[in-house]
């Protein structure tokens, strides 16, 4: 079974984005541009996500499972980067790295589902 | 962290809390809490208003789980006594209703055909629905003292 390659990219994005944050945790420094930017990093990549999914409804592909949740969870998912990001403006210490590594954890997990919607089947 | 040697901190009445509960490594609970407030939100949200009729009752313990998780969400990262008290018993509900509904859906799994979060002890969200009521009621217990703040 072919796997999405958008779908790699966005786990490739997740990951290096936790790896910069637990890294920079475990360093004890703060939220610096590098983290907060990887952060950034995984919500350009939901947009263009959400921009090619919209491509490939146009172009005649549909959505398998329920176009309701998909578009569901993308929209969540939208909201947690947003949400790390000011709160990484907020609090300056180093707990602020681990916030920010959740963003990449959690996402991966909402794109997992998102892919499995899409196909109707399950990835595992 | 706060070291409680004499139980009666003169002056700490009005003082900011320093290095409390929602410092440090309660950050991390808040936003963990907030992640999955914004999940089960998100999700009741969808089942309420697509399928209603479908499942009525898990789609209903969906919508009351997303509020405890607000209710902790909000307690957790407020400071002073009330907010305890509120953090306290919105985690606790969620320990209990983790576990109720576990066991339910062991007894009589007819009973819940949909999924909740809560299900099967929240084995849907990689059992984190059991665990974090646990680290809660863990991290509130050894901030006890703001209880009296």
């Amino acid at each position: 079974m072919s796997v999405d390659p958008l779908f790699l990219v966005g786990a490739l994005v997740c990951l290096v984005s936790v790896v910069l944050c637990i890294g920079a945790a475990a360093l004890k420094q703060g939220p610096n541009d590098l983290t907060i930017l990887s952060a950034a990093a995984v919500e350009l990549f939901l947009l263009v996500y959400g921009g090619a999914s919209l491509l490939r409804l146009a172009g005649g592909q549909g959505i398998a499972g329920a176009a309701w949740e998909f578009w569901g969870y993308l929209l969540t998912a939208l909201i947690i980067p947003v949400g790390a990001v000011w709160w990484s403006l907020m609090d300056r210490s180093r707990w602020s790295n681990i916030v920010l590594s959740a963003v990449g954890i959690t996402v991966f997990v909402m794109l997992f589902r998102m892919e499995q919607i899409w196909d109707g089947a399950n990835l595992l | 962290m706060n070291r409680s040697n004499n139980s009666h901190d003169a002056g700490s009445q009005d003082a900011a809390p320093q290095a409390g509960r929602n410092a440090g490594p309660g950050r991390l609970l808040v936003a963990v809490y907030a992640i999955f407030a914004l999940a089960a939100t998100a999700r009741a949200a969808f089942q309420i208003l697509t399928k209603f009729e479908h499942a009525p009752l898990a789609y209903l313990l969906s919508a009351f789980a997303a509020v405890v998780y607000i209710v902790a969400t909000v307690g957790l990262a407020r400071s002073g006594a009330g907010a305890y008290r509120v953090s306290v018993a919105a985690v606790g509900v969620e320990m209990v209703g983790v576990l109720a509904v576990g066991l339910f859906g062991l007894i009589d799994p007819a009973a819940l055909p949909e999924d909740t979060v809560w299900s099967g002890f929240g084995s849907g969200y990689g059992y984190v629905p059991l665990v974090l009521p646990m680290i809660g009621l863990w991290w509130l217990y050894r901030h006890r003292e703001d209880a009296r703040r």
